[in-house]
């Protein structure tokens, strides 16, 4: 069986993406005689170059003996398991991003500072505590003013 | 040139720009100087600040953090032995020594006096070729717009260590990101079916969702490989002045040739910093009557190594400025924000902004003074603050860039384009995709589809792409970059073999 790596899952990937946008470019207004090469035709052409290079990549990679490895599963999730701090913060700012308008800027700023502090950081002493705390607390604070009275952005 | 210079000067010498200089150059310092952080995080940090300013404010700050973020990298270099900057990998070969030879003052003022230089020399190459170069392209018309456009795309590409077809793909995918939303015709494209997707997304949270992430979050993960003996330091460092000017005295020519080399990489798109270093250390070492010194602490490299990577900051504006073709990372972003002001860079910019134009060359100026008189005053709080550990760093520019991509256009959807493509960029940094020819197709890749259609609107034939000379030369260097790179590639690929078969 195949196995997977790097190459050749960016290289399905991208032609996964490729054949999906070439489907939707499909409604695309068509070209009229005001518009005769029409706005399909520039990412179309992109598009091409983008397959045909992801087929490049595809068949490279099938020429480099790779030695035998897990299945795809297993070596997903291996990938994942050894990632748990990257998909962490990664779900933590996905978070923040949702929380913004729910709570407002202060209360979602300070929560995802405290939280992606306490993950890095560690929580196992008074001490990093007390500096994420102060931390997360001031930034966000001062971060507010600067922008709403220095630069008058409004923050949700 | 005098009135020129004046004007530019009334409006760059106003107390506010001023401070906004000072800042710019102190925050460019300190990102310069923290290792991991880099210049291109430090603008991209700054850039939400720009916002409500006026434009000559704002690029001069900008101009600031540029500054002060090519000459930052020393601190850390010399006091840490890290690179605060890939463009600074060479200063810790003799800057690291010398500190450890216990003169580390000494160390840190040559490299400000010869990041000054550097930056004054490259200010003078941009003043002198910026202007010519732009009135050479006024004649471009679409053609040759868009074959340099595709030529500084394969350029950047092929520039991508061993990965010429992941390059070239990674712009692709640069130029079509730009596709989505309603485009030149007001026809919509890849909206998905999201009344948000029809306005397309910003270059701004698209550049640092795709860069920020993929640095940020590596840092991270290379956190257990760092040196926990790195809060040993002696922070107290003594600049010995008299020495350093005599020592500056004897590498008149190493400066003026390093700061030639940095001016003239600066301005070739894909290289940037990091070659100008290497390029000017390794000359330096050549035309050296003692090149056995290098790398135990003389002061020749260091002379070598910051001249040349300060001299990057005036050659890289040039393309961008008299081309509109921003030749490394850090001017990608730059040129994003001169768009974000209403400022098109390209040839026009000179005839139709000449005041700020002539605003970015002072700011330089200015830039470089005000960064040898905070280094030499502060350098000492400079040390300290790039010991601040990555697991604080991430978390708050992570949260500035979301409110940078928030305030961009108070807009939250903003946010999410950013957490989208910090996902993409990870992604295709884990697999080994080069970023910089992604982010430049997403800057390019509206000018070059009007440019494209301006021509066939022109003319329907393709063939005028090669029928007219600066076209088809620009095509050829294109075609002849994507070859030299595969030539490269496969060299790379024989040495690597050569070293497997030897160690089995």
């Amino acid at each position: 069986m195949l196995t997977l790596t790097k190459d050749r899952a960016l290289a399905l990937a991208l032609l996964l993406m490729v054949a999906v946008m070439w489907m939707e470019s499909g409604d695309i207004r068509p070209p009229t005689s005001w518009q005769p090469y029409g706005s399909a035709l520039f990412p179309r052409i992109l598009l091409v170059v983008v397959g045909l290079l992801s087929l490049l990549i595809l068949v490279r990679s099938l020429w480099v003996n790779v030695p035998e490895r897990p299945g795809a599963i297993q070596l997903i999730t291996d990938w994942f398991q050894s990632r748990r701090t990257t998909l962490a913060l990664f779900l933590l700012f996905g978070l923040y991003a949702a929380l913004l308008p729910v709570v407002g800027y202060i209360a979602a700023t300070i929560g995802f500072l405290v939280a992606s502090l306490a993950l890095l950081l560690g929580i196992d002493t008074r001490r990093k505590w007390m500096i994420n705390l102060t931390l997360s607390g001031t930034l966000a604070i001062v971060i507010f003013i600067v922008f709403r009275y220095g630069l008058n952005v409004w923050l949700p | 040139m005098t009135n020129f210079f004046l004007q530019a000067l009334a409006e760059v010498g106003t107390p506010s720009v001023l401070g906004l200089i000072i800042i710019g150059v102190l925050f460019g310092i300190v990102g310069g100087s923290i290792p991991g952080f880099t210049v291109t995080m430090a603008i991209l940090v700054v850039f939400p600040f720009t916002f409500a300013m006026d434009p000559v404010s704002g690029v001069s700050l900008m101009v600031g953090v540029f500054v002060g973020g090519y000459s930052g990298g020393i601190v850390s270099g010399v006091m840490l032995g890290i690179p605060g900057t890939p463009s600074s990998i060479t200063t810790v070969y003799d800057g690291y020594p010398m500190a450890q030879k216990g003169e580390p003052g000494r160390a840190l003022g040559i490299g400000v006096a010869s990041s000054f230089l550097g930056t004054l020399i490259s200010v003078a190459v941009l003043v002198f070729f910026g202007p010519l170069i732009a009135r050479f392209s006024m004649n471009f018309r679409p053609w040759e717009i868009t074959a340099l456009i595709v030529f500084a795309l394969t350029l950047v590409a092929g520039l991508s260590s061993g990965a010429l077809l992941k390059g070239l793909m990674a712009a692709a995918l640069g130029l079509l990101v730009t596709t989505v939303g309603y485009d030149r015709n007001s026809n919509l494209r890849f909206d998905f079916g999201l009344p948000a997707m029809g306005s397309g997304f910003e270059i701004l949270p698209v550049m640092i969702g795709i860069f920020a992430f993929s640095q940020l979050l590596g840092n991270i993960e290379k956190l257990k490989d760092e040196k926990s003996d790195a809060k040993k330091i002696d922070t107290n460092v003594t600049i010995p002045y008299g020495l350093i000017l005599k020592d500056m005295a004897g590498q008149k020519l190493n400066t003026l040739r390093s700061s030639l080399i940095g001016s003239l990489v600066g301005a070739l798109p894909g290289t940037g910093g990091t070659v100008a270093n290497f390029l000017s250390y390794d000359q330096a070492k050549k035309f050296s009557r003692h090149p056995e010194e290098f790398g135990t602490g003389t002061p020749s490299g260091i002379v070598a190594s910051e001249a040349s990577n300060s001299a990057v900051a005036g050659g890289a504006f040039v393309p961008t400025l008299a081309l509109g073709i921003p030749g490394d990372l850090p001017m990608a972003i730059m040129m994003g924000v001169l768009i974000l002001h209403g400022i098109t860079p390209g040839p026009m910019m000179f005839e139709q902004n000449p005041v700020l134009v002539g605003a970015i060359y002072t700011s330089l100026l200015i830039g470089a003074v005000v960064m040898v008189l905070c280094n030499l005053l502060l350098v000492r709080w400079f040390a300290k603050i790039s010991l601040i550990p990555q697991q604080i760093l991430v978390p708050v520019v992570l949260m500035l860039c979301a409110i940078g991509a928030y305030a961009l256009n108070n807009n939250l959807f903003d946010i999410w384009v950013l957490f989208i493509f910090g996902i993409i960029g990870y992604l295709l940094w884990k697999a080994d995709v080069p970023l910089t020819p992604l982010i430049l197709g997403v800057v390019l890749g509206d000018n070059l589809e009007r440019q494209l259609f301006r021509a066939l609107e022109l003319n329907e034939s393709w063939l005028t792409f090669l029928t007219r000379p600066l076209s088809a030369l620009f095509l050829a260097l294109a075609v002849a970059s994507i070859l030299f790179s595969l030539y490269q590639d496969r060299k790379i690929q024989r040495l690597k073999n050569a070293a497997q078969r030897e160690n089995i």
